[in-house]
């Protein structure tokens, strides 16, 4: 009977250090593909066996805006996740809401300054994810806008496929040659942009800047630069294509329609994420190419993509517990496996240093433009009210895309509305002067 | 009330200790009354504390009406209301005029009538977002089932949910398809519930089909039809399922319907105190319009009676 | 009214009304090939095929959300026959002094529906600690006015001979209600059912906002998820599967009992 009982206790005991696994809830968006959801419950088991003392539930959240959504409502609720994939550029909100933990401390207690650690990571991306010298979000999976080109369409308009269009004067006198029309039906368009929320924004901002601009202040979340001129030639550039050269579409065109479209050789272009590098791969049979987006005043793309943040309210053991996580799947090696899987690129530079990623860009050299391209990577839009904010530029846009408004009255309307929302922001920051 | 509110107390013999009416009715109607007033009546009371409290970023609540200056001023707001008046519109009177227009023909109870029914009234019985997902294909450009047979008949590609002037409208074709054989059912019911004698007496007076519809028919079929019109307007207001899932109120807002900018409001911008001012504009719109469209059903009832 | 004309426009409308559903089943019994051209065509021409299906089913969780559906509209129903029946015989049976009053306040619960409400419903259930469970898409449906007016018409149906009998045999209220009058509105309450499950199996902005965590879904949410997904991998025929299979249960009941639903669904409506 005492043996019984002294086993039961050490039972208990053996399980109620079992038990002592920190549990933690991580919240993951995937914009793309379900496939990547199984990869990432994949990669959180295997991460699961190799630390018996936290156990990771991952939990997938949709979009990136719906991911946004539910840690806002779990933080309301007073049940923050431990860890998230955010979108890098809601990250200023969240600062600015002060809903985000400061990494540095759990940076410096590893060993490393603030600098130091992101100096790890491509220089880019670091806009997005520090914020007054604190880091505030590790990036975990990053894209650009890139030029997808169909060989076949090039040959067939007489242009060599080994050389794309490298600024807007060869991208127009390109995509003239491109259209193809049987009498007022146009059988294959020149080029197609996603027209969706979200998207259409990130496209915009990279064409402005490839327009010489800054399309908003990086340092400060309270302005925004709808209506100077480099935007509002980069949304001639846009308009002009439907109603001047007539080679896009009028109207807003989906993603996955235009990713069909392209698919089926009914547009010769298409610009599209990275992050979509393995899914065209798998989907595109016809042969296709991909090169850096066209330049005017120079090159630049936007980054996209997203980081790993730690939400305030956890207790210290839930955000230790998150930061083991965090620092497993940024290692070199999972943020390479991450990025072969998806079309993402690695944001962690060491990782173009391990022998399967270069064997990888070498038999891949879709994804290694993308590599490429990322000197020209300027950071992804983020202020106030990031949502709100940018939706107030893509809805003047998409009027202008279907032909309601020309380019300046839009870019003047969405400059007004964006100001309004910011409003409030700024009067608590850069127009609260001392009494 | 009492204490016991949401549990069932074992009320005592009627016959004998009869437990005054009051106690009783209220113990009965607990359980209701809590629910009713705890996710109806609290929440209206919450919202209108909302809708008056002006909260700006960094700082301190406060008591004003703000809130609804800025909403009457927002263009998006100006946009969704006029949108959901136009979908209001384009939806109840197609659906109402399809659905009696099916009920009087297939009235009659033969097979194929039954069948034709039965497949006006299927879309019923399937979520919004079901209908959707079908739709989403059905209008997509260019490959989609629309936009493909439409090619085969040479017409260019059209872009039903991607063009601001078309979107609309395609939201309008889905609602009526899914809701037309609902009301129509209600038509049926009401029109089985005229007698065959008024009919009979019209024709050998020599009336003809269109006199005794007009005539006969919809006197008859008045608080059938006001009462499917307050149905269909709720539906109007609040069936929004499709926007969310196909165009996000887009494209430039041409779909943005009050609820809609209701859901955006709070769940997108956080801005706890317009959400809950377009709320409170909205409740009061759709109470107003349901309360006149009551009353005339009330008329219609009184003069069949 | 027997117009040939007029039944000949209703078959050609019918014929219209009909496309969506035989573009479903057409094209998720297509066989998986490449393109997306042939995934437009309502002709079948060619082998049947379950891959779509497959497909739908193993990258979908349509068993849990079977289950969350049908667990979410069963508790509706079930909370819900308590409430309507007991708040239903107050108004039937009894006199008291605020009868008007709470008769009303019932009447404009008809004109809110709850998914106006859905803000401050989802900060009410937050603070009750319901959010992301599925109690929390239930709570605010457990009372239902359109519920207690049907029993209440149903009830005041029924000649109070029964009670009078029941009472003095020493029945308590609830006694009667339960032995005696519930039987006797069984079809009343079997339309009720009907229309419960259906409206609520088929919700889909309350169930969206009130649940996060991706095992609590129900169907419809489920289902926008999934489309989502698979529209990016432009998956018309998976997408057609996966319809099917959130809208099956309610077309199957529907082909199965007819008439009982159509009566249903009108019966309570114009009571």
């Amino acid at each position: 009977m005492r043996l019984l009982t002294a086993a039961a206790f050490v039972l208990s005991l053996a399980s109620g250090a079992a038990h002592a696994a920190t549990d933690i809830d991580f919240f993951f968006p995937v914009p793309v593909q379900g496939k990547l959801a199984v990869e990432m419950q994949r990669i959180v088991g295997v991460f699961n066996a190799q630390n018996p003392d936290v156990h990771v539930t991952a939990v997938y959240t949709g979009s990136y805006d719906d991911t946004n959504l539910k840690t806002r409502a779990a933080i309301k609720a007073g049940h923050p996740p431990a860890a998230v994939i955010m979108s890098a550029n809601f990250i200023r909100e969240y600062v600015i809401n002060d809903e985000v933990e400061s990494l540095n401390d759990v940076i410096r207690q590893g060993g490393q300054t603030p600098d130091a650690f992101m100096a790890e990571f491509w220089p880019v991306l670091r806009i997005n994810a520090t914020e007054n010298g604190h880091v505030f979000g590790v990036p975990f999976q990053n894209s650009t806008s890139l030029l997808y080109y169909s060989v076949a369409a090039f040959e067939e308009a007489g242009l060599d496929p080994n050389h794309p269009p490298a600024t807007w004067d060869e991208w127009v006198a390109d995509l003239k040659k491109l259209v193809k029309r049987d009498g007022n039906q146009v059988t294959r368009w020149g080029v197609m942009i996603p027209g969706t929320y979200d998207y259409l924004g990130w496209i915009a901002s990279g064409l402005t800047m490839s327009n010489g601009g800054e399309y908003y202040n990086h340092s400060w979340g309270g302005e925004v630069y709808y209506n100077q001129p480099s935007t509002i030639g980069a949304v001639q550039l846009l308009d002009d294509f439907v109603h001047k050269y007539k080679v896009m579409p009028e109207g807003i065109t989906d993603t996955n329609a235009m990713t069909t479209a392209f698919f089926a050789g009914k547009t010769a272009m298409m610009v599209l994420s990275t992050g979509s590098l393995s899914f065209v791969r798998e989907n595109m049979k016809l042969p296709y190419r991909t090169a850096f987006m066209p330049a005017q005043l120079r090159h630049a793309t936007p980054i996209g993509g997203g980081s790993l943040i730690i939400p305030k309210g956890n207790s210290p053991e839930r955000r230790a517990a998150a930061w083991k996580l965090i620092t497993y799947l940024t290692s070199p090696a999972v943020a390479g496996d991450w990025s072969r899987f998806t079309g993402y690129f690695a944001p962690r530079i060491a990782a173009y240093d391990l022998p399967e990623m270069k064997e990888y860009l070498a038999a891949h050299p879709d994804a290694k433009v993308a590599v490429d391209q990322l000197q020209y990577a300027e950071p992804w839009f983020a202020t106030f009210n990031t949502v709100g904010v940018r939706k107030a530029m893509e809805d003047q846009l998409q009027a202008v895309l279907s032909g309601k408004i020309a380019p300046r009255a839009a870019m003047e309307a969405a400059q007004k509305e964006a100001d309004g929302l910011l409003r409030p922001y700024v009067d608590q920051t850069a127009l609260k002067l001392p009494e | 009330m009492p204490a016991l509110a949401g549990v069932v107390v074992p009320a005592r013999h009627l016959g004998r200790h009869a437990r005054p009416a009051e106690l009783s009715a209220l113990l009965l109607l607990a359980p209701s009354l809590v629910f009713l007033l705890a996710f109806t009546y609290w929440p209206v009371l919450t919202t209108a504390l909302r809708a008056f409290t002006e909260q700006r970023f960094g700082q301190t609540a406060q008591w004003g009406s703000n809130n609804f200056f800025r909403l009457f001023a927002d263009p998006h707001f100006a946009n969704a209301a006029r949108n959901t008046a136009v979908y209001a519109a384009g939806t109840i009177l197609p659906s109402l005029t399809l659905a009696l227009g099916f009920a009087v023909a297939l009235s009659d109870s033969t097979r194929l009538n039954t069948l034709l029914r039965s497949v006006i009234v299927l879309p019923l019985l399937i979520p919004l977002v079901a209908a959707a997902s079908l739709f989403i294909f059905i209008f997509l450009p260019g490959g989609g089932l629309l936009d493909w047979h439409l090619a085969r008949l040479g017409v260019s590609a059209i872009n039903w949910l991607g063009n601001p002037d078309l979107a609309l409208g395609s939201i309008i074709a889905i609602t009526v398809w899914k809701n037309t054989g609902y009301y129509m059912l209600f038509f049926l019911a009401g029109l089985a519930g005229i007698p065959a004698e008024y009919h009979e007496a019209a024709m050998l007076d020599g009336a003809g089909a269109f006199t005794r519809f007009y005539r006969i028919t919809l006197p008859l079929l008045g608080p059938t039809l006001a009462f499917v019109s307050v149905i269909a307007l709720m539906n109007a207001l609040t069936q929004i399922d499709h926007v969310v899932v196909m165009t996000q109120g887009g494209p430039s807002d041409s779909t943005n319907m009050l609820l809609y900018y209701i859901y955006q409001q709070a769940e997108q911008n956080y801005d706890t105190g317009l959400a809950s001012a377009a709320t409170l504009v909205s409740v009061a719109v759709l109470l107003a319009l349901s309360v006149l469209a009551l009353r005339a059903l009330e008329r219609g009832i009184h003069y069949e009676s | 009214m027997r117009f040939k004309t007029g039944i000949l426009l209703a078959g050609a409308a019918a014929v219209l009304w009909v496309i969506p559903f035989a573009w479903m089943a057409v094209a998720s019994l297509r066989p998986q090939v490449a393109g997306a051209q042939d995934v437009a065509s309502l002709w079948p021409g060619g082998p049947f095929s379950l891959d779509n299906y497959r497909e739908a089913w193993s990258s979908g969780h349509f068993p849990l959300w079977y289950l969350n559906t049908i667990l979410v509209c069963g508790g509706i129903l079930a909370v819900q026959c308590v409430t309507v029946s007991l708040a239903g015989y107050a108004f039937a049976r009894l006199r008291f002094r605020l009868r008007g009053a709470i008769f009303t306040a019932f009447l404009l619960q008809l004109l809110l529906p709850p998914v106006v409400l859905v803000v401050p419903n989802l900060l009410m259930i937050t603070q009750l600690g319901l959010q992301d469970h599925l109690t929390g898409i239930m709570a605010p449906y457990f009372a239902s006015a359109f519920g207690v007016f049907l029993m209440r018409q149903n009830f005041r149906a029924i000649p109070r001979d029964f009670e009078d009998a029941a009472a003095v045999d020493g029945a308590t209220t609830l006694q009667v209600i339960w032995h005696v009058l519930l039987p006797l509105t069984r079809p009343g309450l079997a339309a009720f059912a009907v229309v419960s499950v259906t409206t609520h199996w088929n919700e889909f902005l309350w169930p969206l906002m009130a649940v996060s965590s991706p095992d609590r879904q129900v169907l419809t949410v489920g289902l926008a998820s999934f489309t989502s997904g698979a529209e990016s991998g432009s998956e018309w025929g998976v997408i057609a599967a996966g319809t099917a299979l959130v809208a099956a249960p309610l077309l199957a009941g529907f082909l199965m009992f007819q008439r009982r639903f159509v009566s249903s669904l009108v019966f309570t409506g114009l009571k």
